[in-house]
């Protein structure tokens, strides 16, 4: 614990911690990797998870993330959809054919909630990867870090294969090391 | 980067009380050093009973309070709207724990993130739809968040030895005093009396303050203070209108704080600790005016 954790704790006073988008990208590579290794093929949509707040400069930023999103997929000829879950979290999800146009939607939608000054209500950003059984690929914004999610039926995971993945891929993406940290999602919306 | 505006008013006050309490422990030890009390053996006494109570007070409320830890098997949808609160918070995820009772009530305890607990009502579960759920919750991970049960209980260090105090200099004898300071031992158990009513009285005053902060912590993690809002005038609501028999198994609660100001460093409930439900309200309407005039 810092000198300015401990401080905060002491008076009580909350911050939120920023998003990371640095190693967003090493997830290009790491899906050649995985199709070539594994045959998982990127299953052409992705998704950005984001808690909405109570703020009209909030309304303001979604809209302007339509409008981008409108604008940006006249060229790269992706789709976009919102959708809010159980939980009240609402969801970008992007499709694309192209696995790169698609990393850079999700980057782009991240980017123009952080420059919106909203990138401590990121959640994380999801990238699916097969066909049947879905592979996922988590992007934690706070920590900066990827880490898998195999759901299983029944609400429980394919950890094996999470961390054979894991094992497989642990050179070309940032993955959370910290497996307590790999939290589940369950309903995914892609 | 969100910029949340900092309540100045209630840091200051926290400080000042911090700063009192402190102030507090260093004139008690300085006097009873000057009257040649054996001040180790008081510190021995009071650092076990701190370390017990630091250690095993988890323990100890879960059990007194019939709370059952359950696992994310049994509580999937619970404990996936705690973790993304931790995630956003950034907060390593405390356990949960199911109080089964008809009272709405949640608590925190636990002396980090890695060994807490927040235990939730049933009734509270019954109560609150999703968003008032997650601003408790919130309000709960701000504690842990915030080490309250250690601030309040390394606060109440000097509340627990004064008592201790007060009680053994009125059962023993009037002898020692190795410095010849005997002339000076009639005034220890008024003078411990005295520091155990000042102590409490800021612990009190403190363990307020961290409720509002744990209540600014709901609505910065949240991003929306009417969450919290609506949850406390329900929780409000039904607490004035439970009938009998919960209000018996509320007072069985109470009848826990056996020693106020060390029980009540152990157990964060969101009610028991004391600003009043409309203060708590009219200040996360603030932060609510705040969010929307000054934005980002």
């Amino acid at each position: 614990m810092g000198f300015k954790e401990a401080l905060n704790s002491l008076l009580g006073t909350t911050t939120l911690p920023g998003a990371s988008l640095e190693k967003l990208f090493s997830i290009s590579a790491a899906s050649i990797t995985m199709q070539a290794e594994l045959d998982l093929k990127p299953s052409s949509s992705a998704g950005v998870c984001f808690k909405p707040i109570e703020s009209q400069q909030y309304e303001a930023a979604r809209k302007d993330i339509e409008e981008l999103l409108t604008y940006s997929n006249k060229e790269t000829g992706s789709t976009f959809r919102l959708e809010t879950d159980e939980f009240r979290f609402i969801w970008v999800i992007l499709k694309d054919p192209d696995f790169d146009d698609l990393v850079a939607g999700v980057h782009l939608v991240s980017q123009t909630f952080i420059e919106k000054g909203f990138g401590a209500y990121l959640l994380c950003a999801i990238f699916r990867f097969g066909n049947g059984q879905p592979v996922y690929w988590v992007y934690n914004f706070k920590q900066g870090l990827y880490y898998p999610f195999i759901p299983a039926p029944g609400k429980t995971r394919d950890s094996a294969t999470e961390f054979r993945i894991r094992s497989l891929l642990e050179r070309e993406l940032p993955i959370e090391k910290d497996v307590g940290l790999w939290y589940p999602l369950w309903g995914i919306p892609l | 980067m969100i910029r949340w505006p900092r309540d100045w008013g209630l840091q200051v006050r926290m400080i000042g009380t911090l700063f009192l309490l402190v102030l507090v422990y260093f004139i008690f030890i300085a006097v009873l050093v000057y009257i040649g009390i054996n001040t180790l053996l008081l510190v021995v006494i009071v650092m076990v009973f701190l370390l017990l109570q630091y250690f095993f007070s988890d323990r100890m409320v879960l059990f007194s309070m019939g709370a059952r830890v359950v696992s994310e098997q049994e509580e999937p949808r619970l404990y996936e709207t705690l973790t993304r609160l931790c995630a956003i918070a950034g907060i390593t995820r405390p356990r949960i724990a199911i109080v089964d009772k008809d009272i709405p009530n949640a608590f925190a305890t636990g002396r980090n993130a890695k060994n807490s607990v927040i235990a939730v009502t049933t009734g509270l579960l019954s109560m609150l739809n999703q968003e008032e759920l997650e601003a408790v919750l919130a309000h709960e991970l701000s504690h842990v968040k915030n080490r309250d049960v250690m601030v309040l209980t390394l606060a109440s260090l000097i509340s627990t030895a004064a008592f201790f105090i007060f009680r053994s200099s009125l059962m023993a004898p009037q002898s020692g005093g190795r410095n010849g300071k005997q002339n000076l031992w009639f005034i220890i158990p008024v003078f411990a009396a005295v520091v155990w009513i000042i102590s409490f009285l800021l612990i009190k005053a403190l363990s307020r303050y961290r409720e509002f902060s744990a209540d600014r912590g709901s609505a910065i993690i949240t991003g929306r203070p009417s969450q919290l809002v609506s949850a406390l005038m329900k929780i409000s609501g039904m607490m004035a209108s439970v009938p009998t028999r919960d209000l018996r198994e509320v007072e069985g609660m109470n009848a826990f704080f056996i020693i106020p100001a060390i029980s009540g460093s152990s157990i964060l409930t969101l009610f028991a600790t004391h600003p009043s439900v409309e203060q708590r309200i009219a200040a996360l309407e603030r932060i609510g005016r705040e969010m929307v005039e000054h934005g980002v």
